[in-house]
């Protein structure tokens, strides 16, 4: 008797740790910044009382925060289609057998092994008009004869940053969806040939299906790595000119430890929240249930 | 149950950014908690954070701590030292859980006035330490009559000129803006790869930008009785004046993102010709390995405006942490230990700043003749209005201000709509 009530408790006793972790390190600082965004807080970050949405209500009506919210969507966006496009398709070529394979996969982790502060910074030092590596390249390549100003836009800065952040999250993708790959049985292929099914057919018959799974994991840790992306923006921008670089991440920060406001920087983070909660519970839900039928 | 457990696992990953707005952790060093007023040994706690200046502030530190402890035995000194990208995180969040340091070193103070957390200077400063500070610094930190920080250095800024570039392109040193703009002119046309001027209206610092050209037109962020005039009509023109000196192509190519130090570093390879730097850019281009053959002069001005140097400083603070008298003891033995001369004058000299007290400026300007100078231009120069609490977003309004400007926006709107929110 002893026994079985054990066993059934003991699920539950090997994942207390893991709660009890998720409870003080993510569920209290959440409770926290819901509180804060509903509170009326002072410059050096003393809660002074209720203030209702008054910071939220604050948040949105600055011109700022609607340019920011559309540079976060076309960030998020962007990052996350290009490098899940690029991703898979790296995946194919990695998937099929040929000299040097182990090598080009042990390189594709470079990107991603490496802090995204050193990526970012890196990819500043490569852009810059003045002092830039792809400028001097060029320079001593002579195809140019006076440095070429990569970034004379705010647009055009934004642009670098997506694809710095696509560069870094491609192995991620590409290795999801190797893994996908690998584990689909090779009998559907000779048998898809011997039907006479050709290259295309095979891909979204048999390896769209199959690795499916694998690309919804990476797809939505990726919206959500990439919604709270913080550092590549930070190092090459810090979201300058005028927040036309700025994403919610690198906002909230601004306003919370910038300009001391810490309940409205609590009411962005709260806004990105429930975005994220949004978009990611409507795409697991989605894609789950089509995995069920 | 899949699905739920899938859909917990995403909430679980999401509240990273939740949890991002809130108190982002700080790096302590054993800081210890509160007041532990004569622990089990008997002894005086004080913890500080300070301000990491460069290289070699965290040594100082450690050195400081050991001649400190090896005379004050009694006395338990601990000394965070953050940098500055995350001082503000780390107080904030200390002040927030209610642990607030005894000690701030740190370059703001009003926001921590405002709520009531900090000490007047002269019941945690001794009179004979006290009495040391130039007046004119101590009235940095007055509010409502009371001096609530006291400095622990200066720096202060001029204009920094390439005499070999000036020479060949056969230009004086510009006084005025004028001349400022035809030398520009003329170095563009000596070599059009040069930039003639250093402007940075960054996020970091483009609130000295703002200093530089509204102080040198005879306007300000604030006039003489301490009002807000941000949207002045010498402000706006000397908003514009900077924008176009941008946008005829005499300054290096990006102002909103070219930090100060990266034009120091293109000052010093001969890129920039000209820019406003502090007085700390000749230990920067030394230390850098550049050699280049430059002047310092007054920064330029406009309309027969005398010239004006912006001095940036820093300060002390003590946190009102409810001390018993041994403690206060402690902590004002702490202050007379750190503002002895000779200590003192090290602690300067540390990273190339500028002395706060008397008696540290006349042992500096003794030992080095160019550093008298500037100890005078020290003196003299204007302050950012730091003791206004709404200073946070003064600073990060005329930054955006300049930004938008760059990208084509109205100056004078763009002031007004400044100046109208401040105002609310």
């Amino acid at each position: 008797m002893k026994n079985k009530t054990f066993r059934k408790a003991e699920p539950y006793i090997w994942i207390l740790p893991s709660i009890i972790l998720m409870a003080v390190f993510i569920l209290i600082p959440i409770i926290f910044v819901f509180r804060m965004s509903l509170s009326e807080v002072s410059k050096a970050g003393i809660i002074r009382g209720f203030s209702g949405f008054a910071n939220f209500t604050k948040v949105m009506n600055s011109s700022a925060f609607k340019l920011v919210l559309r540079n976060t969507i076309v960030w998020t966006v962007a990052v996350v289609v290009l490098s899940t496009v690029l991703g898979f398709i790296l995946a194919l070529i990695l998937n099929n057998e040929f000299r040097g394979r182990k090598i080009a996969r042990a390189v594709m982790v470079f990107p991603w092994a490496t802090t995204l502060v050193i990526q970012a910074s890196a990819w500043k030092f490569i852009i810059d008009t003045d002092y830039g590596t792809l400028n001097t390249l060029l320079l001593r390549l002579g195809l140019i004869d006076q440095g070429i100003n990569w970034t004379p836009t705010a647009e055009a800065y934004f642009t670098w940053e997506i694809a710095c952040g696509i560069f870094v999250t491609i192995p991620f993708v590409t290795f999801c969806v190797l893994s996908g790959l690998q584990s689909i049985d090779t009998t559907y292929y000779e048998a898809a040939t011997v039907d006479g099914a050709n290259y295309w057919q095979q891909l979204f018959q048999i390896t769209m299906p199959l690795v499916r799974s694998s690309l919804t994991v990476s797809t939505v840790l990726n919206i959500i790595y990439v919604f709270n992306s913080f550092p590549i923006i930070w190092t090459i921008t810090k979201g300058d000119p005028a927040n036309h670089t700025d994403t919610l991440v690198t906002y909230l920060y601004k306003l919370a430890f910038y300009n001391g406001k810490q309940g409205q920087a609590a009411a962005v983070s709260v806004i990105g929240f429930t975005i994220l909660l949004i978009c990611a519970s409507v795409y697991m839900v989605y894609t789950l249930r089509k995995g069920d039928e | 149950m899949k699905k739920l457990a899938a859909l917990s696992l995403i909430l679980s990953m999401m509240c990273g950014l939740a949890a991002c707005g809130s108190s982002g952790g700080g790096s302590s060093e054993g800081g210890s908690d509160a007041k532990d007023e004569g622990g089990s040994d008997g002894k005086v706690s004080i913890n500080v954070i300070a301000a990491q200046y460069g290289q070699n502030t965290k040594t100082w530190w450690e050195d400081f701590v050991k001649d400190f402890t090896a005379e004050h035995s009694d006395i338990d000194l601990t000394v965070e030292v953050e940098s500055w990208n995350d001082i503000y995180t780390v107080v904030n969040t200390r002040i927030s859980n209610n642990d607030a340091p005894d000690i701030l070193n740190i370059d703001v103070f009003a926001n921590y006035q405002a709520d009531d957390l900090l000490l007047p200077a002269e019941d945690f400063v001794s009179k004979e330490t006290y009495d040391k500070m130039y007046p004119a610094f101590l009235e940095q930190s007055d509010v409502d009559g009371t001096i609530w920080a006291i400095p622990d250095l200066a720096s202060a800024r001029a204009l920094y000129y390439n005499a070999d570039i000036l020479k060949d392109a056969q230009v004086e040193v510009p006084t005025t803006w004028d001349e400022l703009t035809e030398a520009c002119k003329a170095i563009k046309a000596h070599d059009s790869k040069i930039y003639p001027w250093g402007i940075d209206m960054t996020t970091d610092e483009g609130q000295a930008a703002f200093a530089y050209y509204t102080w040198n037109n005879g306007g300000g962020f604030v006039d003489d009785e301490g009002n807000w005039t941000l949207n002045s009509d010498k402000n706006v023109e000397a908003i514009e004046y900077a924008v176009q000196m941008v946008k005829d192509g005499y300054t290096n190519s990006d102002p909103a993102n070219d930090t100060r130090y990266d034009l120091q570093d293109m000052f010093g390879a001969g890129q920039v010709a000209m820019m406003i730097g502090p007085n700390s850019i000749p230990t920067y281009i030394a230390d850098g390995g550049y050699s280049v053959n430059y002047g310092v002069a007054p920064i330029p001005t406009n309309g027969g405006v005398d010239s004006v140097s912006a001095g940036v400083m820093d300060r002390f603070m003590c946190f009102d942490n409810e001390y018993s008298d041994a403690e206060l003891e402690a902590i004002k033995t702490f202050f007379d230990f750190f503002y002895e001369d000779e200590r003192y004058s090290e602690w300067v000299l540390m990273e190339g700043f500028l002395p706060a007290t008397i008696s540290g400026g006349e042992i500096l300007a003794k030992q080095d003749e160019s550093m008298a100078s500037w100890v005078d231009i020290v003196g003299s120069c204007n302050f950012y209005p730091t003791a206004k609490t709404e200073w946070d977003d003064v600073k990060q309004g005329v930054i955006n201000v300049e930004q938008q400007a760059l990208l084509g926006g109205n100056v004078k709107e763009l002031l007004d709509e400044l100046q109208n929110e401040i105002a609310e």
